[in-house]
């Protein structure tokens, strides 16, 4: 067992995705499972190995002019905003309810 | 154009036949929403079908040639030049479509000085591919009425090159999957047995060209998400090397993964694809500049062969537990052929390859997680309603939106990332990265190409995998080159001997020498004579009888109509050519470049 129901619980709450009881119970079954096919990660001998963070050697910065190209408008970033006030996006208070 | 017809021509004969003048475009893009209408209600494959953006590129298209040949017709008459040969002719366009989100795009339908390499090509995309006038989903609640914004590099450039666009395909939410079964909009049947899986994530992308809806569809490819629904839907699906193609536009899973390819019935249709679509582009800035020719690649292994290729084989890749033995068999006939070329075999180790399917499930979920936090309910995206605050609407709207595969991979991911985690999982899988790239490299020092299996067995039915760590072994021959960001190809090679279904090889090349690939594939697909076009079409019209072949008969009718109407005048309505479940959109969507038809929803 790596993850008790409590950790997963917590795992959900910085993951912001709300779970149920069941959900939570259902999660904590997959995530040990899944943790427990991991294995053969942590049981390799790497000292001294680099690691690759990208699938492509040799790749160096790509640079170019510093011109301005058109961007989106704000039309078109709120083009599909859930909620929308005066261009700007509207979202529920950051401040007040419950959670605080 | 009836369907038999339309469903034998491959990308060389479109482009050869539009320019004879064999047929046109509009009755192209026309056969095509007729295929649509008879098979996709039992299929599934599309979310989306667009038949007015593929209609009206039709009539720019048949309009471009009609002029080129005028023009062509007048410098010979003058003396002074002949028609550009087949494949080769550039065109130049004036139409404008007046999108209003220009700034990003080039919407004219045929851009000047397009190189029409995939002229009059009937294409469909994946849901994961922003184009302008659709909406993207990717087969998620969470994007159901996303109205895309702008439009993927890749779509872009298929366009661009003349292709027909007929609509989105569905997907595996997220491309989290195997299967297409955890699209949130129904699944997507394989044509060759409806009571089985396409595959997935690209399972949509799969089932349109084995059915023959289109000849052309696009996917992308994280873990085997095009190579493994191509084998199971025998066709040919092609993902090329990381960076290859552009993934701008395409909703992002695993970024150092990730890659888009074709998809096509035989080895000369994705090379031709994949020669439109690939390339460096200012706005991803992994992707690599091609000097690649694909097609020619192609030609070159059909006409000159292989002999003297060195193909290596990985003995250990048998031994594994699940393969199923009419994949061993498959296998080790396309080595007879091989042989047969002149291809000499060789045994190759990948001693580290046994770690790919961990250090996937470390670093496909962690860049899932990161990609995944941009739906926070503010910008684009679900939002659940009755929130107290804007923390508890994100949760309850990404709990509401994500469906349950997608949940269980962000939080795999998130707890991956997690402080003090980190070091025993993701930087270790980082490390065991480097040793399974370097496999690949000590083989292909003596290699020009391997052949494996694509997947251990051929496609599952409906319900039977039900453990997602189960699902997850379905992939383990593919994981390994996303891993390395080597190029990977699927061929079909027949039917099962045991389960009749279609079983393919895989032959994967040294980094940016896809080459090698695209010409080993095309000797070898001449070496066996296969069906690649399911049976659907067929057993659908028996089964319907009459029914179905009245709206196929009513189409022709009206496309004889059509031709005799325009011996007499220019006819541009564009509801008339509309087959009659395509009329229907159009008429509620009367721009064609705003087509934003509700998707399915089953």
């Amino acid at each position: 067992m790596y993850l008790s129901e409590n950790e997963v619980r917590d795992i959900a709450t910085y993951t912001r995705i709300r779970l149920n009881k069941d959900a939570v119970r259902e999660m904590t079954v997959y995530l040990n499972e899944v943790l427990d096919g991991l294995k053969p990660i942590t049981q390799y001998q790497l000292e001294g190995v680099e690691p690759t963070f990208h699938p492509i050697a040799g790749l160096v910065n790509v640079m170019r002019d510093d011109v301005i190209h058109p961007g989106f408008s704000q039309a078109e970033a709120l083009a599909n905003a859930p909620d929308e006030q005066e261009g700007q996006f509207r979202i529920t208070p950051i401040l007040g309810g419950e959670g605080v | 154009m009836n369907f038999t017809e339309y469903a034998a021509l491959r990308v060389a004969d479109i482009r050869a036949g539009l320019l004879k003048g064999d047929f046109t475009a509009h009755e192209l893009a026309q056969a095509a929403g007729d295929a649509y209408q008879v098979m996709d209600g039992p299929l599934h494959a599309f979310l989306q079908p667009t038949p007015g953006l593929a209609q009206a590129r039709a009539e720019a298209l048949d309009q471009r040639i009609a002029g080129q040949s005028c023009d062509a017709a007048n410098r010979r008459q003058k003396g002074s030049g002949t028609l550009a040969p087949t494949g080769q002719a550039r065109f130049t366009d004036t139409v404008s479509t007046g999108n209003a989100f220009g700034a990003h795009t080039n919407h004219s339908l045929l851009p000047n000085n397009a190189d029409l390499r995939l002229a009059g090509v009937p294409i469909a995309f994946k849901d994961n591919m922003n184009q302008l006038g659709t909406r993207t989903t990717c087969a998620s609640r969470m994007l159901e009425n996303y109205e895309s914004t702008y439009t993927a590099t890749c779509v872009d450039r298929a366009l661009a090159a003349g292709a027909l666009p007929l609509g989105k395909l569905n997907m595996d939410e997220f491309a989290f999957g195997s299967s297409t079964e955890s699209s949130a909009f129904g699944t997507t049947q394989n044509p060759w047995d409806l009571s089985r899986v396409p595959g997935g994530s690209s399972g949509g992308s799969a089932a349109a060209v084995a059915s023959g809806i289109t000849t052309v569809a696009l996917g992308s490819d994280t873990g085997g998400s095009i190579r493994q629904p191509a084998a199971f839907c025998g066709v040919v699906g092609f993902k090329p090397t990381y960076g290859v193609v552009s993934r701008y536009g395409v909703v992002a899973f695993g970024s150092s993964l990730d890659q888009v390819g074709a998809f096509g019935r035989s080895v000369g249709c994705v090379a031709a694809a994949t020669d439109a679509i690939c390339g460096r582009d200012v706005r991803d800035c992994t992707s690599q500049d091609s000097a690649a020719n694909f097609e020619a690649a192609a030609l070159a292994g059909v006409e000159q062969g292989i002999k003297g290729m060195k193909i290596g084989v990985v003995r250990e890749y048998l031994s594994l537990s699940g393969l199923e033995a009419e994949v061993i068999r498959a296998l080790e006939d396309a080595i007879g052929h091989l042989e047969c070329l002149g291809a000499h075999i060789q045994e190759v180790e990948l001693p580290n390859a046994r770690a790919a399917l961990s250090a996937y499930y470390v670093i496909g979920p962690c860049e899932a997680f990161s990609n995944l936090s941009r739906f926070d309910s503010v910008r684009y995206g679900y939002r659940q309603c009755g929130a107290n605050n804007l923390n508890e609407q994100c949760e309850r709207s990404r709990a509401a939106g994500f469906g349950p595969e997608t949940i269980r991979r962000v939080m795999l991911g998130s707890y991956l990332l997690s402080s003090g985690v980190y070091h025993t999982y993701y930087y270790p899988a980082q490390q065991v990265r480097t040793l399974i790239t370097q496999d690949y490299q000590r083989a292909f020092a003596s290699v020009d190409a391997l052949l494996t299996p694509v997947s251990p067995r051929t496609a599952f039915s409906f319900g039977e995998i039900t453990d997602p760590t189960q699902m997850y072994l379905s992939d383990v021959f593919t994981i390994p080159i996303n891993i390395a960001g080597n190029g990977g190809l699927s061929l079909p090679v027949g039917l099962g001997s045991d389960s009749g279904l279609p079983v393919a090889v895989q032959l994967i090349g040294p980094q940016f020498q896809d080459e090698n690939i695209l010409r080993v594939a095309a000797a070898l697909e001449a070496r066996y004579d296969i069906e690649r076009l399911a049976p659907l079409y067929q057993r659908l019209l028996e089964a319907k009888g009459e029914d179905a072949y009245r709206v196929v008969n009513k189409r022709q009718n009206a496309n004889e109509r059509q031709r005799v109407d325009e011996k007499g005048m220019q006819s541009n309505n564009n509801e008339r050519c509309c087959p009659a479940g395509q009329q229907h959109l159009a008429a509620n969507n009367p721009d064609p470049e705003n087509e934003r038809g509700r998707a399915k929803d089953s």
